[in-house]
């Protein structure tokens, strides 16, 4: 039994072996990457992919509806790899194009964390990688860094595991690497965008255009969130088949996402448990004293109803909150789960515990709230037991 | 260095001419274009000529338009446009100019 990927090629949808889709991916992806300073890039690929639609038809039939993965090794190899016809018709082509970078195969070198032979979560690696030395050297530096600073490097080394996007695909691993590390290159290019930020923007307009993407950004991680939720959904299919709508038209999130949804964990996270704080707080408040923190209800709203509005309008603030920590999490590891999941739970937790603890002793009135928590305990179960016995009876 | 080798910067060269002289013949698709030059020392591939075309078309040698097919969704027909003429005509000239020079420099065989 092999798992089927759901396609869509130009409008068709097509199903395909699961290794014949990643080696398809793989083509497109190449391919998009070749023709990246072509206007006409998404042109071109739209054509690749009917042609190569119109060759799998080929493959199908009334009882024949998979393309297997030798099938599609075969098309590719028809279609052949795919030229940049500007790089190679000589003087005409553009100037500027080979003038700007000056990489060989077109992939900007970026920093990243490289999990292999790493020591704790591979930022050492990453910028060994990045600036082409030796990873030995790299930590010397980081341990040196770390003792000069009384330990203050760990937290920016905290930091930095959560901003630098993990290298997990085999084109973000070149990308880390990326060519050898040349110092004046470095320089020429950090003037270079120096002064594309000076000339382009003034402080003001680029703050309110970082804005606009922000939010742009969030509405699409809620949008991942819940394409992630039902392809969740879909790959567990109960005949144990599992259909994996492969999403051809939404690329993986960009570098600057990853690097914003990795600054943004902690954010939220700090954001949701301050939240949940303050709601127990109130909460605890309004079920031992009627009031919060001072504030009394309307004499005609029962304390009841009053934890019942505070539960539902915690529900709705914490709810679009939850969705955007899911969101720059998946944004920024690639996948919904696993380590940075558990980071994100565990520095939730830890200012939760902050929190209440700075709420206990410098706000006044939590502390003897927090006293009185035990004999609020009892008054409850005691009214409950009450309560239930007199209606038994 | 085979002979193949040898030429085979000449065969690139020509590919783009070689084109526009199978659209001038008749309005094609791309699959019609491959089919024509399979049999041929200059047979390509998808992978090559898309961007050749699209290369083409932006600088205003062809056009193409939507046909529907009996099978399956709306194929591009390539077409020469005036400028596209006009330059195939002046590849041709310039084509049997290069031949009659190669002719007349020594020995053919």
């Amino acid at each position: 039994m092999k798992r089927v990927i759901t396609i869509s090629l130009n409008g068709n949808a097509y199903q395909l072996e699961e290794s014949g889709y990643e080696a398809m991916r793989a083509y497109l992806d190449v391919a998009s990457t070749r023709l990246k300073d072509n206007p006409d890039r998404d042109e071109i690929i739209s054509d690749l992919e009917q042609a190569i639609a119109e060759k799998c038809g080929r493959f199908l039939g009334p009882n024949k509806t998979v393309v297997s993965t030798t099938e599609v090794e075969r098309i590719l190899a028809e279609m052949g790899p795919v030229d940049s016809p500007a790089a190679d018709t000589g003087p005409a082509a553009s100037p500027s194009g080979s003038a700007s970078g000056g990489h060989a195969d077109g992939a900007p070198k970026r920093l990243y964390q490289i999990k292999e032979g790493a020591m704790v979560s591979g930022v050492c690696n990453g910028f060994a990688a990045y600036f082409n030395v030796d990873v030995t050297l790299v930590r010397l530096v980081f341990v040196l860094l770390t003792l000069l600073t009384g330990g203050v490097w760990i937290l920016v080394y905290l930091v930095m595991m959560f901003v630098i996007p993990r290298a997990s695909t085999s084109e973000e691993h070149a990308a880390a690497h990326g060519q050898p590390f040349n110092a004046s290159e470095l320089i020429e290019r950090a003037k270079k965008q120096y002064e594309d930020f000076r000339s382009s923007h003034n402080w003001r307009k680029a703050q309110t255009e970082w804005r606009g993407r922000l939010r742009e950004q969030q509405r699409r991680w809620r949008h991942q969130q819940r394409e992630w939720r039902r392809r969740w959904r879909d790959s567990w299919d109960w005949e144990g088949r599992s259909y994996w709508r492969a999403p051809v038209d939404r690329p993986p999130p960009s570098y600057a996402t990853r690097v914003i949804a990795g600054f943004m964990i902690p954010v939220f996270a700090i954001l949701s448990a301050a939240l949940f704080v303050i709601w127990l707080v109130m909460l605890i408040s309004l079920a031992s004293t009627g009031s919060i923190l001072g504030w009394h209800l309307p004499h005609d709203v029962p304390v009841w109803a009053g934890i019942l509005i505070l539960v539902l309008i915690y529900t709705a603030v914490s709810g679009p909150l939850h969705m955007a920590r899911r969101a720059s999490l998946y944004a920024a590891s690639g996948r919904p789960y696993g380590w940075y999941g558990f980071g994100d739970g565990v520095i939730r937790l830890g200012f939760i515990v902050l929190f209440l603890w700075v709420a206990y002793h410098f706000v006044p009135g939590v502390h003897e709230l927090i006293d009185r928590l035990p004999d609020l305990w009892q008054t409850v179960t005691h009214e409950a037991t009450t309560t239930a016995m007199n209606w038994l009876n | 260095m085979t002979i193949d080798d040898k030429f085979s910067s000449i065969r690139k060269g020509l590919l783009e001419f070689l084109i526009l002289k199978i659209i001038a013949a008749d309005k094609v698709y791309v699959a019609d274009i491959i089919e024509r030059l399979s049999s041929t020392d200059f047979s390509t591939q998808e992978g090559t000529l898309y961007p050749l075309l699209s290369k083409l078309r932006r600088e205003d040698l062809l056009d193409y338009e939507w046909k529907e097919s009996e099978a399956g969704p709306p194929r591009k027909y390539y077409k020469l446009t005036a400028k596209g003429k006009a330059q195939l005509a002046e590849l041709n000239r310039y084509w049997k100019h290069i031949n009659a020079t190669v002719q007349s420099l020594g020995p053919s065989s």
